[in-house]
């Protein structure tokens, strides 16, 4: 195996080798992770960098400097990527556990989530139309809000670019984090339940995630609000774009 | 030595295996859930469908066991690492799309803003009225 090639050329060709399984994928991953998290702790935890940019920011360096694929890294994290189905079920647990908290809020969060998920929507698409967007990427704004999976279930029916759409659905979710941030604190709030609800509603499983990190209950909101309006916009956005 | 060795090892095994039996629940739920999506055809991931089958079977039964709690515990933790690379894929296909970026640009920025501004308000707006109908106030 390669034994004409020098001790250096075995060397440099062993990221593309490494690469062809998904070990490689996996520890790379996970050392951006702790990588990302000595990073972000030692700028002092900003408010305006959700710390799952950096992280991304790391793994995308490290992609560049073995000079691997972008989709054959992505085929071997799939592996790492199957835990987000049992990871998403895990959201129930917070969620039963506040239950009494979702009770006591039940008629603002049945009034809020239809209207703020359509318009989630509404503002984006009229926006993109107004700057002159071509069909398949308004198809591809439209899932923004929706969690990754359900999202690309909604791309399949209404003709959206599965890249685009996975860029939209990111940006989206970082941007939530940042401006929840920004708003509740211009609009003076600091109820942790309506601060999970507006990250799960708005920016899916990376608000999700920002919302775990005020607290259980703001992170059980959050679920909430990601289930709910993952459920809702499954169901109007492809009636939607038929009419 | 021997003793203490023996107990350490089991300081670790019992909640080690405590959360691989709560991950089989979880990894057992989202499997409902996909059997649920593919055979009556619903639009909802197999994920979001076991969160809700886990939520309302916790709300009847009265709560899950130990071990899921653990186990759910753990996966949240890691969220963000399962997360991170579908995130990674933006840096490398902004070539695409490229007459289009300002669109997507600025439509995502201020219809976020838009939309993160107005579910607060609402969910701040209604909050209070519910509290003061039912006539707490906290």
């Amino acid at each position: 195996m390669g034994s004409s090639l020098t001790i250096w050329e075995r060397l440099l060709t062993l990221p593309q080798i490494l690469g062809e399984t998904p070990v490689l994928a996996i520890a790379m991953t996970i050392l951006a992770f702790f990588a990302a998290n000595r990073l972000y702790i030692a700028i002092g935890r900003p408010v305006w960098l959700p710390p799952v940019m950096p992280a991304a920011a790391i793994l995308a360096g490290m992609i560049a400097l073995l000079g691997l694929d972008v989709d054959s890294y992505l085929e071997g994290a799939g592996w790492l990527m199957l835990l987000l189905g049992p990871a998403t079920v895990a959201l129930g647990v917070p969620l039963y556990q506040n239950i009494h908290h979702i009770r006591a809020m039940l008629w603002p969060i049945i009034f809020t989530l239809p209207i703020a998920a359509l318009l989630a929507v509404v503002y984006t698409l009229a926006i993109a139309w107004a700057l002159g967007a071509s069909p398949t990427v308004m198809a591809s704004l439209a899932p923004k809000s929706v969690t990754a999976p359900i999202a690309l279930g909604i791309g399949a029916s209404i003709g959206s670019s599965v890249p685009l759409l996975m860029a939209a659905l990111l940006i989206t979710g970082v941007f939530t984090t940042l401006f929840v941030e920004v708003a509740t604190r211009l609009l003076k709030i600091t109820d942790e339940r309506i601060i999970g609800f507006a990250l799960g509603l708005n920016g899916h499983a990376v608000g999700t995630v920002r919302a775990f990190e005020i607290s259980t209950t703001a992170g059980a909101f959050s679920s909430l609000g990601m289930s709910l309006t993952g459920l809702f916009t499954a169901l109007f956005l492809p009636i939607m774009f038929r009419l | 030595m021997r003793a203490t060795s023996v107990i350490h090892l089991r300081n670790i095994w019992a909640p080690l295996m405590s959360i691989l039996r709560g991950f089989l629940v979880l990894v057992l739920f989202f499997l409902l859930g996909e059997s649920l999506r593919l055979v009556f055809m619903v639009p909802v991931s197999g994920g979001i469908l076991g969160l809700m089958i886990l939520t309302l079977y916790s709300s009847v039964t009265g709560g899950v066991g130990n071990s899921v709690a653990s186990a759910s515990q753990a996966l949240i933790s890691v969220l963000i690492l399962l997360i991170m690379p579908g995130l990674t894929e933006i840096f490398f296909i902004s070539s695409k799309f490229s007459g289009q970026w300002l669109a997507v640009g600025v439509s995502l920025l201020v219809g976020t803003f838009l939309s993160v501004v107005t579910t607060l308000v609402l969910m701040n707006v209604l909050t209070r009225k519910s509290c003061s109908g039912s006539g707490r106030h906290g």
